[in-house]
């Protein structure tokens, strides 16, 4: 499990049609990658204005000026305005057009998989469209929970005392019960981890309708979820190496310092890192090849280091899963196919250890036994070489 | 004494004929761990490992009578292959497969508290009682028998810091490895009550990790209820800052925080918490 690698979100969009799709009420709504047939969308909705939102990973888009009701006139320019800006370092590739609507109420909706208790939890709040942690400190009373075992089935009976306390009646009760069997089996077969409304809008006509969306994914589930694995906000969420990381199966976050690190195990990556700048150096990434990785693993770690801009290399092994051979194989192979042009030390403990020392000796290359001397190391040859 | 694993348990390996199941019931069986049978289904009635394979769990505990069972399984079948241990009845299910869909293991987490099954993993390096027996893929050369207990959510990490309480002669009682996955069976808090009551058990270490919000609970949990003295490394003490899981995780745990303020949550509880694997047994010299 990555521990630092970023949150499998989807784009607002994508999230909204995944709603769409579970039958949850969302305005009208379309993706531009450019800023033409916007006639086609206004004959759509019937409306001479309409939002426009730039699709991002980070939040603020508010404030940054990416969120902004238009007029069918604006629009065009407005589109083209905002097109490639850059949001908290990505360039903004997708606007969406959505219709307006018209609000009476706005609430707070999130469905979520718990850590500590393993069930789903349903938060809301009938004050929504705002800031729900500040709610939670000023108006804890008007906040409500409520859990779903595992095993059980979101039967909308379920929600009818959640849909009274948020103050939803008659039909309208009926829709919020409806909409909330939807989302809950929804996270469900889609394995979603968080499904959060803010807001949910009661329109004048007594209708509900999720105006945003946030919904973040189980990267563990991929083999099951193709449709959503492959969605632009999957491949959006990395850099290109940690991309590229990612498709191999290796845990890797680019840092900003001196060294890159290759290691087994999330905690021992973290440590590793953890242990440089305590000896007073950096390191250049976090990167996990994960349990029982194999030489090929190995070799593309090291190929991906090898495009980052580091001055040293330090591959730290105490292998359970892991054999130590596969590593010392997985360098040696690297090292014929392209030059390693940095220094680089080698800590090599664990399962079948002795048949990877050997491995490495035979390639002239020696290999430490314990983390803090072969740390040591790496920083005297990194700072050597200043 | 020791937790959760004595000599005398017997153990299913699940996926035995695989590449991981083969090499690590091996290790185990190396150790002295009591490997009774194997399960893959299709082989029943093969032997592999000096040990019988069975088409099922049902069948492998009726012949055995195993009360524990290890699941080296590829993630998209570990679901299934957990229920199955659960329903043949055993009591220890311990899961080392990585990548576990996070709410399969929310359904095996819940069907093995209403079985009282002790489940640990997934994602996990499994446990290991020293000189007695091991389940799972620590190694047992790195291990000693001695009076400390560990608890961990990292697995490698783990090693690092068994082998440095060893090398300065430090053995220990159990080690179990939580493993690093949001959703997993038992916590720190269940390991530490464990330890708190075991008599050959005389102090404890904790290992965390940025994330989650288990070493705020062990905190509370040692202030109020252990007595023995607890030691505690966090690791990503250098990791940019953690992402929240949206605000409706915030509202419902609070911040789970930076290593930082784990570790001042765990001071203030009464833990020696340390900066770097290797303090720790200087730590412990320090206190004896």
């Amino acid at each position: 499990m990555p521990v630092f690698n970023s949150m499998p979100m989807l784009y607002e969009i994508e999230g909204k049609q995944l709603f769409k799709e579970n039958k949850i009420p969302v305005p009208r709504f379309r993706a531009y990658t450019d800023s033409s047939s916007i006639s086609q969308f206004v004959e759509e909705i019937g409306s001479d204005v309409m939002m426009a939102k730039a699709q991002a990973l980070s939040g603020g888009r508010g404030k940054a000026g990416l969120i902004k009701k238009v007029s069918s006139a604006e629009a065009e320019e407005y589109i083209q305005s905002i097109l490639g800006r850059d949001h908290r370092g990505k360039p903004v590739e997708i606007v969406m057009l959505e219709e307006p609507l018209e609000i009476e109420k706005e609430y707070y909706l999130a469905v979520m998989l718990d850590n500590e208790s393993g069930k789903y939890l349903i938060i809301a709040s009938s004050r929504g469209g705002v800031d729900i942690e500040e709610v939670a400190e000023h108006y804890p009373e008007d906040i409500f929970k409520e859990s779903l075992s595992i095993w059980d089935d979101p039967f909308s009976y379920l929600f009818i005392d959640l849909g009274k306390n948020l103050g939803f009646e008659a039909k309208t009760l009926t829709s919020f019960t409806n909409l909330m069997t939807n989302m809950v089996n929804m996270a469900k077969q889609r394995d979603l981890t968080l499904v959060e409304i803010n807001p949910l809008i009661l329109t004048p006509d007594k209708k509900i309708i999720a105006a945003d969306s946030k919904v973040v994914i189980d990267g563990n589930s991929d083999f099951r979820q193709a449709n959503i694995a492959s969605l632009k906000s999957q491949r959006d969420r990395h850099t290109e190496l940690e991309f590229e990381a990612d498709q191999a199966g290796i845990s890797y976050v680019q840092l900003d310092g001196d060294i890159g690190i290759i290691a087994g195990g999330a905690g021992l990556s973290m440590a590793t890192c953890d242990l440089l700048e305590f000896f007073g150096s950096s390191p250049a990434n976090f990167l996990d090849v994960g349990g029982g990785a194999d030489e090929i693993k190995i070799e593309k770690s090291l190929e991906i280091l090898s495009r980052q801009n580091i001055k040293g290399i330090f591959v730290n092994f105490f292998a359970g899963i892991t054999r130590c051979d596969d590593v010392a194989q997985g360098i040696i192979n690297a090292s014929k196919k392209f030059e390693i042009e940095v220094p680089i030390v080698i800590r090599l403990v664990g399962t079948n250890d002795k048949k990877g020392i050997s491995i490495l000796e035979e390639n002239g290359i020696k290999a430490y036994g314990e983390m803090e001397p072969a740390a040591r190391k790496i920083i005297e040859l990194v700072k050597g070489g200043n | 004494m020791a937790i959760l694993l004595d000599e005398n348990i017997k153990v299913i390996v699940q996926g035995i004929t695989g590449k991981q199941g083969t090499f690590h019931a091996k290790s185990m069986i190396g150790y002295g761990t009591k490997v009774v049978a194997g399960v893959t289904p299709g082989k029943g009635g093969q032997e592999h490992l000096g040990v019988p394979v069975f088409d099922s769990m049902k069948e492998a505990v009726e012949a055995t009578q195993a009360t524990a069972s290890i699941i080296f399984i590829p993630a998209r079948f570990t679901y299934s292959a957990a229920m199955e241990a659960i329903d043949a009845g055993i009591n220890l299910l311990t899961v080392i497969t990585e990548g576990v869909p996070v709410q399969d293991s929310a359904r095996i987490r819940q069907k093995a508290l209403d079985n009282d099954v002790v489940m640990v993993g997934p994602n996990c390096p499994g446990l290991i009682t020293p000189e007695a027996s091991k389940i799972g893929i620590i190694p047992g050369k790195i291990c000693a028998k001695g009076n400390v207990g560990i608890v961990s959510r990292s697995g490698t990490l783990t090693y690092e810091i068994i082998q440095n309480l060893t090398v300065n002669g430090f053995g220990q009682s159990t080690c179990v490895g939580l493993g690093g996955d949001p959703i997993k069976g038992i916590g720190f808090n269940e390991c530490l009550t464990l330890f708190e009551n075991d008599p050959q058990t005389k102090q404890i270490i904790l290992v965390g990790e940025i994330g989650g919000t288990g070493e705020q609970q062990a905190a509370d949990l040692v202030k109020k209820e252990i007595t023995k003295p607890v030691y505690a490394f966090i690791a990503g003490q250098t990791a940019p800052p953690g992402k929240q899981m949206g605000h409706a995780g915030a509202i419902i745990h609070g911040k789970s925080g930076t290593a930082k303020e784990k570790m001042r949550i765990l001071s203030e509880a009464g833990i020696t918490t340390v900066k770097t694997s290797s303090e720790i047994p200087l730590r412990i010299k320090e206190n004896l």
